[in-house]
């Protein structure tokens, strides 16, 4: 207690030096007159008695020390004093400054950056819910390695066979069409279990949640949540929301609730805005048996374990489950079986894919904020070989080593800690730029991603560690230093540092690896953009219909679609339209399906799978997709063709060896088909892709649903097609909206997105990388230059060329640089054949890369030396 | 010589703290000479030293000081004992005597106590 108080009243001193010393200074100077009034009395005389004083006080120098040391604390003020130093000394060097400071910021912003969403996918993947990494999705998965989702029967069943799970939640993704007839509007929900809202242990922002007993009988609780952005937009964040009724898929239901700020549902990145008791599934999907079907797999499973309880535990009272649900339904439940799996690694969602390539952008970017830290590293060590004198007298002054070591470290701390704050900025930046949702597919998306505690502190890790890192080299060669030897001239020859040079090989070599990568990546991004997708998009409209909310039948959606193409083919800017149930490069892929096909006998086990597509005729002219033989499909309202199915070549030759495909019989979707035509491949998932099966069905035969509709136009403005088929869609149904409408250029760039944002950080990041390598080894070229005037300035007296001169200084650096360049080319690519690529070397990367880094270097080596070979040598021998 | 400044660092806070007991409020000058008066020459030399005991002192709140008017109408600034430091002294002056006396009786072994 005494000693913290002491501390604190020490520590409050230090900064208030001035006003102490005054008073010190007028305490001696009041004690030394009343002692020289006393000896003055005693008979003294004036110069005497005041001598006396001042003897009988002792050495003020002394006692001041003592009082000095009693009063602050000499550590902290030391530490002032280097810092202040520090900034004094960063302020004499702006431009080197700059550079530090500002490479450190990108490396460490970057880094953190990608750690934000690191985190929010594996440690916060519920916005708003706390804790909700330890959830588990329970998973049914088919024998073939499908995961259909679980039906609500079975989640009854499960939510009393699972003990080890604390709460079993279930959900169904389901789009709503909110609003009255003739104006609705497409928006995305969930229809959900009740103990949903309280095993998340969400609070409402107002009015309450879902009850239990809400979610017991069908239909009978018209109630629904809304979400904090939906209130915001909808209703200008009224409170009197609560009460309201909202008509969702043409029924009222009344607003009981307002869910947290940030809650965006349990299918991260998805974005959710309305939540719904599950019992309401057939009153608001027309009927929909969702119920009591053991086949309709609408559901997905959430849930967090017990205390004590673990993932084996739970996945064996799964199994066990399922086996007697497949023992008690084997209509509905043979072949299927289960899997808990951490909520990251979620088979549905984005999550596993996004955290391999995150982890992989990670890996990088650290192996970028190395470089950065050697290069600085090189920067700090040649500046800090010119201070040697500096240095030099301070030691000669008394300075101990570890005064220089703190002085060079504090001002090195500095410079990482000024870049760490700077990184951290642009990190909040980067975070919230991310942020602004973006519509993939037909869903809308939001990675809420932030800077938080945690990342925080990362970055200021991050900042530490590269002090420390780069502060290393110049601190332990200038607590080296002899101060003789310091304070002799400079251009006594020193000995070559070793240090300098190790750095510059590594700096370079980290470089190498981290330009590779960023070149592989952006060359597979730009060949992914300029593949021939082998259908044209261009001029062609895209837009969504959902009849999910009509209770249709095969009958009826077959006749809609017909109905629909029927009116958009009269319009006279469209030349062609087609109706189908998959767009290709769509993010969320294309469904393969298993088919057997007549001519086709299967030796390895398993079965043979194809992408499918469900088309109506017209669709090969509306993509430009040539039929290479046979015909379209028959036309919609043709009643007596057989069911029909068209194979693409790559069909053909995996699967009938090139042979004559038409006629031949398929089996598929529990029914079969006969072949009618082949058309071109085709990209189905992704640019770039290998050649895949596709098997197109026909509408006629196998309608759906939903249905994105494809329009040509004529005029080549396909946006101008929008409201035409918005009104013929009015015409044909005046409920249901057009949604999710974009040009199918529109449709390829969004769902590049995820992979543009890595590739713009690589084709920032790759060149600035590159420019700080050039500086690094300029700055290191043109010192160790500079310290070897004298020598140069003889060689040319003696007759050397100038271009000799430069050649020697360029073969000397360079052979380090290509020593680190050659680790580096190795390190990367070992790195690209075991973690990035798997598959065969790009060689035009693994060969440009170095010629360029290589041709950069030679000029940052360059640059200096002809420069020092064009010194007067008179001037240069006279340099002593 | 470097022990005896220290033995008499402790022992200097000791007196001062006794000497504000005893007499109340005092500035430095005036605590130097009671101190010297009674102690003989600790301080003969080196009045200077208090300054820094007497500063520990007001950081460990055992004294406090405020400016002050001296004997001949001139700033001072006059030091004066608190109730913390009024505990302080009794429990020194316990340790303090507890020491000497047991100083005392090693002093007073003879070799016989010993075998």
């Amino acid at each position: 207690m005494k000693s913290l108080r002491r501390f604190l009243n020490r520590l409050f001193n230090s900064g208030t030096q001035r006003a102490q010393e005054e008073r010190l200074r007028e305490e001696i100077a009041e004690h030394i007159a009343l002692q020289s009034e006393e000896n003055l009395r005693a008979g003294l005389s004036p110069v005497e008695a005041r001598r006396q004083a001042m003897l009988k006080f002792g050495s003020v120098e002394a006692m001041k020390q003592d009082y000095r040391a009693e009063r602050g604390l000499p550590f902290f003020e030391n530490l002032l004093g280097d810092l202040r130093n520090a900034l004094r000394s960063i302020s004499r060097m702006p431009g080197l400054a700059a550079v530090i400071i500002l490479s450190l910021a990108i490396g460490i912003g970057v880094n953190t950056t990608i750690l934000s969403w690191i985190q929010l996918i594996r440690l916060e993947p519920l916005p708003a819910v706390s804790g909700a990494s330890s959830f588990l999705v329970v998973e049914p998965r088919t024998d073939t390695g499908g995961y259909p989702g679980a039906s609500w029967l079975e989640y009854r069943a499960l939510q009393t066979q699972l003990p080890a799970l604390r709460d079993l939640l279930a959900s169904e993704m389901v789009p709503f069409n909110v609003g009255e007839k003739g104006q609705t509007e497409r928006t995305h929900g969930q229809l959900v279990s009740g103990n949903y809202f309280s095993a998340l242990g969400l609070k409402p922002a107002i009015g309450r949640f879902i009850r239990p007993e809400e979610v017991e009988r069908p239909g009978t609780e018209p109630v629904i949540v809304i979400s904090y952005d939906y209130w915001q937009t909808r209703f200008r964040g009224a409170p009197e929301v609560v009460g309201q009724k909202l008509r969702v898929n043409e029924r009222d239901l009344t607003i009981i609730g307002v869910a947290p700020r940030e809650f965006q549902g349990t299918m991260p990145p998805l974005k959710f805005e309305l939540w719904a008791p599950a019992t309401m599934t057939p009153a608001l999907l027309g009927g929909a048996r969702d119920l009591d079907d053991r086949t309709s797999r609408a559901f997905s499973l959430i849930g967090m374990l017990k205390p004590g309880a673990t993932r084996e535990e739970a996945q064996t009272e799964f199994t066990t489950a399922m086996v007697q649900l497949t023992g008690d339904y084997p209509e509905a439940n043979a072949g299927i079986t289960g899997e808990i799996l951490p909520f990251w690694q979620a088979p549905r969602g984005p999550q596993r894919l996004l955290m391999t390539g995150l982890a992989i952008l990670q890996g990088v970017m650290l192996l970028l904020l190395l470089a950065v830290c050697g290069n600085t590293a090189n920067l700090m060590l040649a500046r800090g070989s010119t201070r040697q004198r500096e240095m030099a007298v301070r030691v000669a002054l008394g300075a101990g080593r570890w005064r220089i070591v703190s002085l060079v470290l504090s001002e090195n701390m500095l410079l990482a800690l000024l870049g760490a704050g700077l990184g951290v900025a642009m990190a909040v930046w980067g975070t919230t730029a991310l942020r602004i949702a973006p519509m993939i597919g037909a869903f809308p998306i939001q990675f809420q991603t932030r800077v938080d505690g945690l990342t925080l502190a990362f970055a200021i890790l991050l900042g530490v560690a590269c002090g420390l890192i780069f502060s290393a080299a110049p601190a332990v060669h200038l607590a080296r230093l002899d101060p003789q030897e310091g304070l002799r001239e400079v251009s006594n020859t020193p000995p070559r540092s070793r240090a300098r040079k190790v750095l510059m090989a590594a700096e370079v070599g980290l470089a190498m690896v981290v330009l590779i990568a960023a070149a592989l990546f952006l060359q597979s991004f730009r060949s992914a953009r300029q593949t021939d997708p082998r259908f044209r998009p261009e001029g062609v409209l895209l837009a969504s219909y959902d009849l999910s909310g009509r209770n249709p039948n095969e009958a009826s959606e077959r006749e809609f679609a017909a109905r629909l193409l029927e009116r958009l083919r009269s319009l006279p800017d469209v030349e062609a339209a087609a109706i189908a149930t998959n767009v290709p490069v769509d993010l969320h892929g294309i469904p393969a399906r298993t088919f057997t096909v007549e001519g086709r006998v299967r030796i390895e086990p398993g079965q043979d799978r194809a992408i499918t597509n469900t088309v109506t005729p017209g669709y090969f002219k509306v993509m430009g997709i040539l039929l290479l033989e046979g015909n379209d499909f028959a036309e919609m309202q043709d009643k007596a063709a057989p069911a029909q199915a068209i194979v693409n070549e790559e069909f053909v030759r995996r699967y009938l060896n090139g042979a004559d495909a038409i006629g031949r019989s398929l089996q598929a979707r529990a029914r079969s088909f006969t072949i009618i035509g082949v058309a071109r491949n085709a990209v189905y998932n992704s640019f770039g892709e290998p050649a895949q099966p596709a098997i197109y069905f026909s509408y006629r035969d196998v309608p759906a649903m939903q249905g994105e509709l494809h329009l040509k136009t004529r005029t080549g403005n396909e946006t101008a097609l929008t409201s035409e088929a918005r009104a013929v869609l009015r015409d044909v149904d005046p409920m249901l909206p057009l949604y999710d409408v974009r040009t199918f250029s529109q449709h390829i760039e969004r769902n590049l997105y995820l992979r543009r944002i890595p590739a713009r950080m690589f084709a920032v990041l790759g060149p600035l990388l590159l420019g700080l390598a050039a500086i690094g080894i300029y700055a290191v070229v043109s010192y160790a230059v500079a310290r070897r005037t004298k020598e140069i300035g003889l060689r040319l007296a003696f007759g050397a060329t100038s271009g000799r001169v430069v050649l020697q200084i360029i073969r000397e650096n360079l052979g380090v640089i290509i020593w680190g360049t050659a680790i580096g080319w190795v390190l990367a690519l070992v790195i690209s054949v075991r973690v990035i690529t798997k598959g065969p070397v790009d060689v035009p990367v693994f060969i440009g890369v170095p010629a360029i880094l290589l041709s950069v270097a030679t000029l940052a080596c360059w640059l200096p030396a002809r420069r020092a070979s064009r010194i007067d040598p008179m001037a240069a021998l006279r340099h002593e | 010589m470097k022990q005896k400044t220290e033995v008499q660092q402790g022992t200097l806070a000791l007196m001062v703290l006794k000497t504000l007991d005893v007499l109340g409020p005092l500035h430095g000058y005036g605590l130097a000479r009671r101190i010297e008066q009674i102690s003989g020459d600790l301080l003969a030399v080196n009045q200077g030293t208090l300054y820094p005991v007497l500063l520990r002192l007001e950081h460990e709140g055992a004294i406090a000081s405020q400016w002050g008017a001296s004997e001949n109408n001139r700033r001072a600034r006059f030091y004066r004992l608190t109730q913390q430091g009024r505990k302080q002294l009794q429990v020194e002056r316990k340790d303090w005597e507890q020491t000497a006396s047991i100083i005392g009786r090693f002093f007073e072994v003879k070799t016989e106590d010993l075998s």
